[in-house]
């Protein structure tokens, strides 16, 4: 009678043995499959929601004048555009989403504004993102709110700062904040506009530390770029997204811990469950010996089992662990989950994989305690 | 022939040292039915289990055959116990997830050879298990697993069979069957050992050695 056949029998005469050791795996992938299905929208919704915010990482001329940075946000210095440049080339280092600016309060039409000009995003090498924002081309308008409303300005209109005209591409909503006060055009206007030819008055970026698993971002960013930009500084918006990373983190480093623990739980809840099999087994296990079974066809006996017992743990395991990401991701992560959770056939594959390797070697000492029953001794047991 | 001698074998327990055989020199002719006697303890099933090639003495050497059993390999030894011998014990030990086939069948999955399915149903019907094929050892009477337990130790038409207490849970009339059943394979030219502790099998018996504390009690004069 071959193996495979014998297992199958067995396994049908000892449902509850097998049903116990399917449930042990089938926790151990669940917790997986659901962890890793829902943290890929979760990383995606921390990214996006990063994005939303905004840039939040700054870099200005050293010499700027801080108190009146913070006050009005925009840097009485300007330093070379070339700055860009330097951070662009970089491969390893933790910023992307490169923005050059030249902000300057003018008065324009007798209004006090903030004429913005934007440089085209860069993206680092190998690192080619879609711009956060798009760029804006020369001779183009981005009016704030309140401004349009002050000067009656309406899209397509034409108008004039200083000697330069542009259209008027998009009059912006309300935001209630500075951007009201805001015009926006390519830097290179801006440049010609307050006769600041390559000059910067600030490099925006967004920073990929929401991912890191230690240290301060600020910190790491200032180490990084510190010695790129000796004639710079750097500031690090702390935004809600790094508290909802931080968070994440810390959610991480718990599974850390208590993903061994339930996986060492359930490899000891197999190999228990192996042993009790194991001495329900004796008789039949001496009976074999007496047939000249050798030690490789016990041995199989019960490491098959335990791969049928991985296979099909991972199966179930992938099912539900997926199912309950798809139920209770989507009112945790209301912004990614419809794209981000969906069921993963790569993990299928790793849970198919590893699963019936993981059930074998918890049964391998129970495995290795059959095939070193002495016959002699079960078979004369009444 | 089967040929123990000075085959001792102890076991190591926490209150010393146990002789289960203690310097057995036996020696059993091809083709004998011979019947070991010895009250419980006495050291049966630990000789049956030697000559088996399942228990390894503590000294002393085991043939059969002109083969030393236990200076074979284990997988030689193996591959020897199923080609050459059968076993039937008390506790019949059947396989309680397979059928009758299956469980005859079990003894055809270490020894090559076709027919083996043919085979296991005419011993089905040669024991009078015919109809019972599929049905599982809880379903069967004791007498019906015994008779299942011998077909299955004559499937690879060992030269030998060992049988270990065969009717010690049987009712008369079973233990008659069986017993005949152990006849017929000897008068066909196969060699029997039975041990026992009672006296129901001593008439087919070519030969009976007592054994009492691991010793022949009336070792044959050569």
């Amino acid at each position: 009678m071959i193996i495979p056949t014998l297992i199958w029998k067995e396994i049908r005469h000892r449902k509850i043995n097998f049903a116990l050791g399917v449930l042990a795996v089938m926790m151990a992938v669940a917790l997986f499959i659901s962890f890793f299905t829902a943290a890929k929208a979760s990383n995606r919704e921390t990214a996006r929601l990063m994005l939303t915010l905004g840039f939040n990482l700054h870099i200005i001329p050293k010499d700027t004048n801080m108190n009146e940075f913070l006050l009005t946000g925009i840097p009485d210095k300007t330093m070379p555009g070339q700055y860009i440049n330097k951070l662009a080339s970089q491969k390893k280092i933790s910023y992307n989403h490169l923005m050059a600016t030249l902000q300057k309060k003018i008065t324009w039409r007798g209004n006090d504004v903030i004429l913005t000009g934007l440089a085209p995003e860069v993206s680092l090498p190998g690192r080619k993102t879609p711009p956060m924002k798009d760029p804006i081309e020369r001779g183009n308008l981005y009016v704030g709110y309140r401004v349009a409303t002050a000067l009656e300005l309406h899209e397509s209109k034409v108008v004039k700062i200083k000697d330069k005209t542009f259209k008027v591409v998009e009059c912006l909503s309300e935001t209630g904040g500075v951007d009201d006060i805001r015009v926006q055009c390519h830097i290179s206007d801006a440049q010609e506009i307050l006769d600041l030819p390559g000059q910067i008055s600030e490099i925006r970026a967004v920073d990929c530390l929401c991912f890191a698993p230690t240290g301060d971002p600020a910190s790491i960013l200032r180490k990084e770029i510190g010695p790129l930009l000796p004639e710079a500084q750097v500031f690090h918006t702390r935004t809600i997204a790094s508290a909802r990373a931080k968070t994440r983190q810390m959610v991480k480093k718990l599974f850390a811990v208590i993903v061994p623990f339930i996986v060492i739980a359930c490899g000891v809840w197999i190999g228990v469950l192996a042993i009790m099999n194991v001495r329900d087994r004796q008789q039949e296990i001496g009976i074999m010996r007496a047939l000249g079974y050798n030690s490789e066809r016990i041995t199989l006996l019960f490491l098959g089992k335990a791969l049928t017992i991985g296979l099909v743990g991972a199966l179930v395991g992938f099912l539900v662990g997926t199912g309950l990401a798809l139920k209770f991701g989507p009112p945790i992560f209301e912004l990614t989950a419809k794209t981000m959770i969906k069921p993963d056939m790569s993990l299928l594959l790793y849970s198919l994989i590893f699963a019936p390797v993981f059930a074998a070697v918890s049964s391998f000492i129970p495995a290795m305690i059959a095939v070193t029953y002495d016959p002699a001794v079960t078979l004369r047991e009444e | 022939m089967i040929c123990l001698e000075n085959v001792v074998k102890t076991y190591r327990t926490r209150r010393g040292d146990v002789a289960a055989l203690n310097d057995i020199n036996l020696r059993i002719e091809k083709g004998k039915f011979v019947v070991i006697c010895g009250a419980s303890g006495s050291g049966k099933t630990t000789l049956l289990m030697t000559i088996s090639a399942m228990l390894n003495p503590t000294s002393g050497t085991v043939s059969v055959e002109q083969n030393n059993l236990y200076a074979m390999s284990i997988q030689a030894r193996a591959k020897f116990r199923a080609e050459n011998i059968g076993f039937v014990f008390q506790m019949f030990h059947l396989v309680p997830y397979l059928n009758i086939l299956e469980n005859i069948l079990l003894a055809g999955g270490t020894v090559a050879g076709n027919n083996k399915n043919a085979k296991a149903l005419e011993l089905i019907e040669q024991f009078g298990l015919s109809g019972r094929n599929h049905h599982k050892p809880a379903e069967l009477s004791a007498g019906e697993k015994q008779r299942t337990a011998i077909a299955r130790a004559l499937l690879n038409n060992p030269k030998i069979i060992l049988a270990d207490e065969p009717t010690g849970n049987l009712d008369t009339d079973n233990a008659t069957s069986v017993l005949g059943y152990l006849s017929k394979f000897h008068k066909a030219g196969g060699t029997v050992i039975l041990a026992t502790h009672g006296t129901e099998a001593e008439r087919f018996a070519d030969r009976i050695v007592n054994l009492h504390d691991g010793k022949v009690t009336n070792p044959e004069k050569f």
